[in-house]
């Protein structure tokens, strides 16, 4: 399968997918972290701790629909390379810096979400007109 | 995959992460999920001749609204943990969080720090699940109240220590 890019590769990659998801406002990411496990079967409790694999994928939501598109229903293979699959590694002296960035890119990239700006301009209106919202 | 509950608080939804990872770290998994609302058919042109054609922004005047889910999975005990939301604000934090249980730190037993930031974030931007955020601290803000009760009735040691349980 694919192989662990570099995080600066990492993170380009998941912007890009991350504004392309928001620009569209159709589809969706997902993240998956979990411990990397050592390959040979090692006693239950292991002295260092784990390295982390990190997933960011679209699940091929960005596909154009077959609904709309029925002239791609059928070709399955294509289909499937238009999916979006990214995986890094991460060392456990690395999480730190790791995830700092990766809350950077995230909150870069995902725009979809509320804006809090919005939200307290409702909520003032609110308070003008009538009560103030409790907090 | 199981569907479990959905947690009404960050906090409460990172805590039991925590706890699910130090049960078990080795097969925990953790995925956040960032969607958009799937439109309904019916709002689509189904024009096959032209399927490149943009849709025209007839009906849907504001955008929609995507949604984080945190889910933790641990197929192991068959566990799913689940957080939603859909503000924006809350994003560095959860994911400060998120490398924090990747880190293996134990959320549940810091008790400054990141996880009062965390606790209070989540009462601050916790609206939408008044419950949950403001359970905490009208308990401590009754026990306070109540050692201070007690403290002036003359059983001052009684008081003083139910006033240091509440407070935390």
């Amino acid at each position: 399968m694919s192989q662990p890019l570099g995080h600066e590769e990492f993170f380009t990659s998941l912007t890009t997918l991350l504004t392309t998801t928001s620009q569209k406002t159709r589809g969706s990411v997902y993240l998956t972290q979990k411990p990397l496990l050592a390959t040979s079967p090692t006693e239950s409790s292991s002295p260092a701790p784990p390295s982390i694999l990190i997933r960011a994928t679209d699940g091929n939501t960005n596909a154009p629909n077959p609904k709309t598109h029925p002239n791609l229903k059928d070709n399955k293979k294509k289909q499937r390379e238009s999916k979006v699959k990214l995986l890094t590694v991460v060392q456990p002296h690395e999480l730190e810096t790791f995830y700092a960035r990766y809350a950077d890119v995230c909150k870069a990239g995902m725009t979809g979400l509320k804006k809090r700006d919005r939200k307290q301009k409702k909520a003032k209106a609110k308070g003008g007109a009538g009560k103030v919202v409790k907090g | 995959m199981p569907s479990g509950p959905y947690l009404p608080t960050s906090a409460t939804y990172l805590k039991q992460s925590s706890l699910l990872l130090q049960a078990y770290p080795d097969t925990t998994r953790i995925t956040t999920k960032y969607t958009f609302p799937s439109k309904p058919p019916s709002s689509s042109t189904t024009k096959s001749s032209t399927p490149q054609q943009p849709q025209p922004p007839s009906t849907t005047t504001a955008p929609p609204i995507a949604t984080l889910t945190l889910k933790t999975y641990t197929p192991e005990a068959g566990i799913c943990l689940k957080y939603r939301t859909n503000k924006a604000a809350e994003v560095g934090r959860l994911f400060t969080a998120l490398g924090l249980l990747a880190g293996g730190t134990d959320i549940t037993s810091l008790d400054s720090g990141v996880a009062s930031a965390v606790v209070e974030g989540a009462d601050e931007e916790g609206t939408g699940t008044g419950i949950g955020a403001g359970a905490p601290s009208a308990a401590a803000t009754a026990g306070v109240s109540a050692g201070g009760t007690q403290g002036a009735g003359g059983k001052g040691k009684g008081g003083k220590k139910k006033g240091k349980g509440g407070k935390k």
